[in-house]
């Protein structure tokens, strides 16, 4: 089960990156614009634009393996890793979450001191449409704060 | 065989937070943000080493490495495929590494805690641009 705190992050202004990787070995990443946990807690849909989908999508349908990073403007960081379960095309509501998720994104870019010449550039330039949700079983969660704690497993 | 081209060269100051992911031996991939991608020449990077972790341990295993940067200055992106070739703790690269290091953590606040351990100098085997990532700035709202 995903902690109350990670929940909260991945429902905030958090930065997201996806990894994956094929069946060489070869890593694949991609950036996320918002995402949703699923009432179990445990599922997760994230929304990635679909001209960046390709690579990522063919190393999870062929192994399902993914790694999703979480970053706040505060350096507060978590990574989960699971198992891959779907994908299908953004509609309405989650384009107008991710609408939702640039605008947090610049708010608190510029509460963490960005210049707002990077920040709204930065967060309101996120591609959004046309795009994929992937959904996936988060397994383990980790704190990845820089500092001594980074590494730690929460779940 | 100047992989890299020149207008990367602002994606790699560390203005705005890299990210690298691995994986490791048995397959499980590991997305992390990095501070710093340095520029060491037309055909290799070299990333900051700063904890003891799951990066480190995975390159260990599998030398292969996937590094995303992106531009304050155009708001380009890339995607750099890697192959992690040597550690360096001494020496030109990790001493102005370790300067921007030091200069990026007063900037965000993290003195005391980013701390270089290492300049993990990579191979870049392919780069692309992040083709679809995001916006023209010319779409970008303007601040009211």
């Amino acid at each position: 089960m995903i902690p109350d705190r990670v929940v909260e992050v991945l429902h905030g202004p958090t930065w997201i990156q996806i990894g994956s990787r094929d069946e060489a070995l070869r890593p694949a990443h991609t950036v996320a614009v918002g995402a949703v946990v699923h009432d179990d807690r445990q599922t997760v849909t994230v929304f990635v634009p679909t001209a960046r989908s390709g690579r990522v999508l063919r190393d999870l349908t062929g192994n399902g393996r993914i790694a999703v990073g979480l970053a706040l403007a505060s350096h507060e960081s978590y990574q989960l890793k699971g198992t891959y379960i779907s994908s299908r095309p953004t509609d309405d509501t989650d384009r107008a979450r991710q609408e939702a998720r640039r605008a947090a994104l610049l708010e608190s870019a510029l509460e963490a001191g960005y210049p707002e010449a990077i920040a709204r550039p930065l967060a309101l330039g996120l591609a959004i449409t046309p795009g994929v949700a992937i959904t996936f079983r988060a397994e383990q969660v980790f704190l990845q704060t820089p500092g001594p704690g980074a590494g730690t497993l929460l779940s | 065989m100047a992989i890299l081209p020149d207008d990367i060269k602002a994606a790699m100051q560390g203005v705005i937070p890299s990210h690298v992911v691995t994986c490791s031996h048995d397959g499980t991939p590991n997305a992390s943000a990095i501070s710093q991608v340095y520029y060491v020449d037309a055909d290799h990077v070299a990333l900051s080493h700063q904890f003891f972790n799951k990066t480190k341990r995975n390159l260990e295993e599998n030398p292969r490495a996937m590094a995303w940067v992106i531009s304050p200055e155009t708001f380009e992106a890339w995607d750099l495929e890697l192959e992690f070739v040597r550690s360096e703790t001494s020496g030109p690269i990790f001493d102005i590494m370790e300067m921007q290091i030091e200069a990026i953590a007063s900037m965000v606040g993290m003195k005391g805690i980013f701390k270089l351990r290492a300049a993990d100098v990579f191979r870049v085997t392919a780069v692309s641009k992040a083709v679809g990532e995001r916006i023209p700035l010319a779409e970008i709202p303007r601040a009211r």
